[in-house]
């Protein structure tokens, strides 16, 4: 084979050459993002305003906090269909736990939340464990593994919850990780928790051997067990670290509504596949950055806020969505032609 | 008769025009020019050999003459005249068959329904089996191959598959037969059965193209030799006329003692020693072998043979039936990638692309990827990005990798540079014993040159090293010791000035294991 031959079209190397590398780095993504904002704006000037602004970052942080944690087992070629109603399952659990310590806020308010979160995370880390071995030691597909924990989860949602919600969670929660707090006089919870997730994911991808791994094992598995890396190891790591995270995401919906919902979960694996995979997150595994997966989350809020504010019917915006996924993995194809 | 020409006769007076004339044929891949101004001709009853290394582009061209790849410049004449839009259908028709090393057999069908595969014989719309079994039974009696017709095609052996590609080319009328290194998987029988058809078919005036690259083969069969190299036409040349290290000189490129460097074996302990290793897939069967530090050990054998999964077995790749290996005297019980890399040893894959490469990642995060648990690299669960570049950098500039970037992905890497990343694992951390699993296929000349340095320096520096090859070249000279592997055990050991291509191949068909050692009788096929 002789050395590959460089794209070299008419405009001349450097402008063009940096445009196709910018796509190849970073995908369509944030020419059509700005694309996106300046159509809804046209149509509905509230669009534009800083205050809608704040509203999609704190929409997109809770969808970025679930995309991230579906990057982790993207990654390794493997997704999480269970992750849905994982946080179904959680919101309940912890509900009941926290309530179960101070009903409406009566008694030791402090020690409900930190049992109600540890739960919380304690369940994560289960259903993370149990995914994971059942994929990576046991070789099961990740499609049937995580469909049956789907129906597990769903099962536990439901049956103790008895199906509706739980009720009666302490205030606190709320005040302190909904929409309405506020940490440090101004900093929006679900947001500064999105971004400290970003912030470790961050650093476990690019600077830890297990996230280095998740790379290696993601493009090619056989090439990390000759490598001599802890393949099956690591992958079981990602599903506990999706799962921890997911974990982390269902505290923040439980306190957004300050309620334990049995059935708030179910179209949220959608969600977070396609802002991962729209952002850039490969699903032939061993490609994707946290940019990407902060990019695909905006995208997908401000698709449904946009949508919302031009009044498009709710039905119709699944449709939007579905047809975002397809695209995505399309011009993930295109991208490595580009690259190519 | 099956393989009867009623289109030619030519008896070698009148004459004919070549059956095939290119010139300056042209074959474009993405990024890769294959084919560059190839002019080739076939005469009718001559055996034409292209001979050239992997890669050269000798596939490319039989597939053009074969139809399957379309040519984008050039000319090619078939008995006179132009071809254009040939489709391997239509060229199967006009009577030019191909033998591929990979088989076009559908392998949930039996030999018989194979071999008449999209051109069954019907009558009245229904399939007419009984006309089909009689012409198979009539092939194969001609061929005096010695098939099952109704066995399923996935349960017969190489040899077998070959044997039933090679009558379904001849089923019909031809008069270009393509064989693509038909005796790669046969045994001496086989292949002296093969060379009777061979002569056969020459007799009765059909052009026969050859694509190989043993020595022994081109001085028996071979009229005329076109050597390749890089996609380039090097020559053309009377096989009589030329001498074996002529042609690998011109397949080459360069002069033998710039391509394989004069090693100083030093042979001291044993480093790696196998008694009796039988693995689970019965591949390896009894393989006593050991390599010492300081010299490169050779294991030369057909394909199928059992010497990369004697290797591979070792890394702890293949399941180990019994038997024992031991590293450095000590003995390994449960040996794994992970264990073998951390007690010194290191297994390259010839597959570099399904087992050596994370193709989507960069250089450098490939060229430490065997490292990741060394302090070096890591200081508790952290990775030392810094000092992982100033190695990556380093390691680039010994290996001479182009273009010299570490955040380059792998996947836009040439063949040899793909390769060179790969080794690097053999730098980044401590390796006293190397296993290279065909260390050189499939990329160009200059980077082989450079890896056989690479094997010099490891080898000179006092590492144990194996090479298993399936270039013949290779073993022969790169080896301080060489074994023959044959149906999974090591047939024969052979010594310094005993290593010729003549004796590996008269061993390749062996079945008894190595009992004594001894010279190998040269000449003998």
């Amino acid at each position: 084979m002789t050395e590959r031959t460089a794209l070299r079209p008419a405009i001349g190397p450097g402008a063009w050459t940096r445009l196709l590398r910018f796509f190849a780095n970073y995908g369509f993504l944030p020419v059509i993002l700005v694309a996106l904002c300046l159509g809804f704006g046209a149509v509905e000037p509230v669009f534009l305003t800083v205050q809608n602004a704040l509203n999609i970052a704190e929409q997109a942080s809770y969808l970025i906090v679930l995309a991230a944690a579906q990057m982790f087992v993207l990654l390794t070629r493997g997704f999480d269909l269970s992750m849905g109603v994982i946080v179904s399952a959680i919101s309940v659990i912890s509900a009941m736990v926290m309530v179960a310590i101070a009903p409406e806020g009566q008694g030791p308010v402090l020690l409900a939340l930190s049992a109600g979160i540890l739960t919380a995370l304690a369940f994560g880390v289960i259903a993370g464990v149990v995914n994971g071995t059942l994929v990576a030691f046991f070789d099961i597909n990740p499609f049937v593994v995580t469909l049956g924990m789907q129906g597990i989860a769903f099962g536990i949602a439901t049956t103790v919850s008895g199906g509706f919600p739980v009720f009666g969670i302490p205030a606190e929660l709320t005040t302190f990780l909904g929409q309405d707090g506020a940490w440090f006089g101004f900093l929006s919870p679900p947001v500064a928790v999105c971004l400290l997730i970003l912030g470790v994911s961050y650093i476990i991808l690019n600077h830890t051997v297990l996230g280095r791994s998740l790379y290696l094992v993601g493009s090619n598995t056989r090439a990390a067990e000759v490598g001599g890396l802890p393949w099956r190891r690591h992958i079981m790591m990602s599903y506990v670290l999706c799962s921890l995270i997911t974990a982390v995401g269902a505290i923040l919906m439980t306190a957004r509504t300050g309620t334990g919902e049995p059935s708030t979960g179910g179209g949220l694996v959608l969600l977070s596949i396609a802002a991962a995979v729209a952002g850039g997150v490969s699903l032939r595994g061993g490609e994707g950055r946290i940019i990407h997966v902060v990019m695909g989350g905006l995208l997908v809020s401000v698709l449904s806020i946009g949508m919302n504010l031009t009044r498009i019917d709710g039905f119709l915006q699944q449709v939007v969505l579905g047809i975002i996924v397809i695209a995505a993995v399309f011009l993930d194809r295109l991208r490595l032609r580009i690259r190519s | 008769m099956p393989f009867a020409l009623h289109l030619v006769s030519s008896h070698g007076i009148a004459p004919a025009p070549p059956l095939i004339e290119m010139t300056g044929i042209q074959k474009r891949f993405p990024g890769v020019l294959a084919l560059d101004q190839i002019d080739f001709t076939l005469n009718p009853g001559e055996v034409h050999v292209l001979f050239g290394e992997n890669g050269a582009g000798k596939s490319t061209l039989i597939n053009v003459m074969a139809g399957t790849h379309h040519h984008d410049g050039g000319t090619y004449a078939y008995c006179g005249q132009a071809l254009t839009d040939l489709s391997p259908h239509r060229a199967r028709e006009i009577g030019i068959c191909p033998v591929f090393q990979e088989f076009s057999l559908a392998s949930d069908l039996t030999i018989e329904e194979n071999l008449f595969l999209g051109r069954e014989i019907c009558r009245g719309g229904i399939l007419d089996k009984a006309e089909m079994r009689a012409r198979v039974a009539r092939v194969l009696a001609d061929l005096r191959f010695d098939l099952p017709p109704r066995a399923k095609v996935s349960t017969l052996s190489r040899a077998e598959q070959q044997m039933t590609e090679i009558a379904k080319a001849l089923l019909q009328d031809i008069r270009v037969l393509i064989l693509d290194e038909p005796t790669a998987s046969l045994s001496e029988r086989e292949t002296e059965r093969l060379f009777e058809i061979i002569a056969d078919l020459k007799r009765k005036g059909v052009g026969i193209v050859y694509v190989s690259h043993r020595m022994v083969e081109i001085k028996r069969l071979a009229d005329r030799v076109t050597v390749l190299r890089d996609g380039r036409r090097v020559g053309t040349v009377e096989a009589a006329a030329v001498s074996e290290t002529k042609l690998i000189e011109m397949m080459i490129g360069r002069s033998f003692g710039a391509m394989f460097p004069d090693i100083a074996h030093r042979p001291g302990r044993v480093m790696l020693e196998t008694r009796g290793l039988t693995t689970a897939d019965g591949l390896v069967r009894e393989a006593d072998f050991t390599v010492q530090a300081g010299e490169v050990v050779g294991i030369a054998g057909l394909v199928g043979c059992g010497k990369s999964e004697l290797a591979r077995a070792i890394f702890g790749l293949n399941e180990v039936q019994s038997g024992a290996i031991m590293l450095e005297g000590q003995q390994v019980t449960q040996p794994s990638p992970a264990t073998m890399l951390q007690s010194g040893l290191c297994y390259f894959p010839s597959d570099r692309v399904a087992e050596g490469l994370a193709l989507a990642r960069p250089v450098r995060e490939n060229m430490t990827l065997a490292a990741l648990n060394l302090p070096d690299f890591v200081k508790s669960g952290f990775l030392r990005l810094r000092r992982e570049k100033d190695r990556a950098r380093e390691m680039i500039a010994k290996l001479g990798l182009a273009p010299p970037d570490p955040e380059k992905r792998v996947e836009f890497l040439s063949g040899g540079n793909k390769q060179k990343v790969m080794l690097a694992r053999g730098i980044a951390r401590e390796v006293k014993v190397y296993l290279f699993d065909e260390p050189t296929v499939g990329i160009d000349v200059g980077a082989k040159a450079e890896i056989y340095k690479l094997i010099k320096e490891v080898a000179e520096s006092g590492a144990a090293v194996v090479v298993i090859s399936s270039e013949l070249h290779e073993v022969v000279y790169l080896s301080n010791r060489a074994y023959v592997m044959s149906g999974g055990r090591l047939v024969v050991e052979l010594r310094g000035l005993e290593i010729t291509e003549a004796a590996i191949l008269s061993h390749f068909f062996d079945r008894k294991p190595a009992t004594t050692v001894g010279v190998g009788a040269p000449g003998t096929i």
